[in-house]
């Protein structure tokens, strides 16, 4: 389903979206684990398109197979063959996408011999950009991911958020068109979080990047994202697509307005209908 | 000089003088027949006496045993790390070393002194035959246990095995492979004394097997200090290395 699109309200809408080629598509993509009885089916038939400098968010119960889509995304994981997944218009097949998606894991995963400078350059390092010089370009970014000084610190002398920045430095510099983030604020507090969240904003506007973001909580989806997707619960699905028409750029007061809450009213139902088929489901099932 | 204070009571220092002086004690009190427990002075004036042989020992002792832990401990890491990697070699070629550290070292001596004849090398190899197994079971172990979420956020970033190797698998492992030489240096040094039982001139198992076969007690506990300094000290220092070495593993 789709809101209606108010044109004056959405300055942040990419001009070509509806002709162009989209950055990311997904026709009909599946992923079954085990064999034909024990088999279970982690995604199912998933259709989504991203276009170029587009920030969707995703969001869903958990356990709806949101991670195993993600690591499709990320080339980690094959789907199967019926489906298949385009980016840039080009199909991927096996491990093609390794190196093509700068990916952030849940777990910020910072190595914790390296300091926070040289976790940063990680992906250069890997990409072969001599070190002296990735490392005079993270440090030129030090202050914009709120990290102006603490670039000889280790991991374990931040606090969670200041990790999560770092990680988020990590992908940043691993410049690839899109970027896949899974629930990266989600361990932290919830007033950190708030700041992580118009932190983020900030940055995307800067940089328009594509962006993934998957998340559990409405509210975080609702305030990033141009277009939320909801998920269903196992099998996972998409089960609906909804523009967010809020403008941008959006302070911390718009998740007050009653466009916002009617937003996350509709999302709530949906999500709240999904939950309670799959309740309904397990009790069969057991 | 309360922070002094606190400082002395907190360091071993303090327990190894309270234990030298409550030995000391108990000699002049009880005076037991110095076979059983000798004065530690009648000790250190008799290791005085053959401060030459000791000296000479000592570092002969103390070449095997750091040469016999390194060829241990390089072979031990390379065999780790072919274990880690291919599942053939550890199926088949892992359990040969399992039941090869069944055989006890001793029983192995006369084969050693046949082979490599009354040298320096004999007496490496058997340090050698004690340390690599250590060494390749937690080297095998560390690589196996690396994240293997960082594993995939690498793979993301499209790295190879070998930037994979050096930039996350050896440093993830470094701790484990660590504790692995810990135990490796103890027993590099047993295997060296005993090393020298089955033939040699010089070194600290020599002059521990003289002492016995002509009943000098206070030269045994000469030699048995010796070599408590020795373990001592090659132990620090790795565990000085380790600290530079691996600081971060309190935090992982």
């Amino acid at each position: 389903m789709k809101f209606m699109r108010d044109e004056t309200l959405s300055p942040a809408m990419p001009a070509a979206a509806g002709h162009a080629v989209p950055m990311l598509e997904l026709v009909n993509v599946w992923k079954r684990f085990g064999a034909a009885q024990a088999q279970t089916v982690a995604v199912s038939g998933v259709n989504l398109r991203i276009a170029k400098s587009e920030f969707v968010t995703l969001v869903g119960p958990s356990g709806c197979g949101k991670s195993t889509l993600f690591n499709m995304i990320a080339g980690l994981l094959a789907p199967d063959d019926d489906g298949s997944l385009l980016f840039g218009g080009a199909p991927q097949r096996n491990g093609q996408l390794l190196g093509k998606v700068s990916f952030m894991p849940q777990r910020d995963l910072l190595f914790p011999w390296r300091t926070v400078l040289d976790n940063a350059i990680l992906a250069l390092e890997v990409e072969g950009v001599p070190r002296k010089e990735a490392r005079e370009r993270a440090r030129a970014m030090l202050p914009e991911f709120g990290l102006a000084g603490f670039a000889d610190h280790y991991p374990h002398q931040l606090s969670g958020g200041m990790r999560q920045r770092v990680a988020l430095m990590r992908t940043f510099l691993f410049e690839r068109d899109l970027m896949l983030l899974d629930e990266p604020f989600g361990a932290l507090d919830a007033l950190t979080r708030t700041r992580m969240q118009h932190w983020l904003l900030e940055l995307w506007a800067r940089h328009r990047r594509t962006v993934l973001f998957i998340t559990h909580d409405i509210d975080e989806a609702i305030l990033l994202g141009d277009k939320v997707l909801v998920m269903t619960a196992r099998p996972g699905t998409v089960k609906s697509e909804t523009r967010i028409d809020l403008p941008r750029p959006r302070d911390p007061s718009i998740v007050l307005t009653p466009e916002f809450i009617d937003l996350k009213q509709r999302l709530l139902a949906e999500i709240e209908e999904e939950s309670r088929k799959t309740f309904a489901q397990e009790g069969i099932a057991s | 000089m309360n922070v002094f204070m606190q400082r002395l009571l907190c360091s071993p220092a303090l327990a190894f003088v309270g234990l030298a002086l409550v030995w000391e004690l108990c000699v002049h009190v009880y005076a037991p027949s110095p076979r059983y427990l000798p004065a530690l002075s009648t000790i250190a004036q008799d290791a005085w006496s053959v401060w030459p042989q000791l000296l000479g020992g000592f570092g002969r002792t103390l070449l095997e045993t750091v040469l016999g832990f390194m060829l241990g401990a390089l072979f031990g890491c390379a065999c780790g790390t072919l274990f880690t990697y291919s599942r053939w070699m550890e199926r088949s070629v892992f359990p040969l070393f399992v039941v090869s550290q069944t055989v006890p070292v001793v029983a192995f001596g006369a084969l050693i002194v046949i082979w490599f004849g009354n040298s320096l090398l004999a007496k490496v190899m058997t340090a050698f035959f004690l340390t690599f197994f250590p060494v390749t079971v937690n080297t095998l172990r560390g690589l196996k246990s690396c994240d293997p979420q960082r594993i995939a956020l690498m793979r993301s970033f499209g790295a190879n095995r070998l930037v994979m190797f050096f930039k996350l698998a050896v440093p993830s492992a470094l701790p484990q492979i660590m504790v692995g030489f810990r135990v490796a240096i103890g027993l590099s040094l047993i295997g060296s004394v005993v090393g020298e039982w089955f033939g040699e001139t010089v070194g600290l198992g020599v002059m521990l097997m003289e002492a016995m076969n002509a009943d000098q007690v206070v030269r045994l506990w000469v030699v048995m200090f010796a070599c408590g300094v020795m373990g001592a000290l090659l132990y620090g220092l790795l565990t000085f290395v380790e600290r530079r070495l691996v600081w971060w593993r309190s935090e992982s």
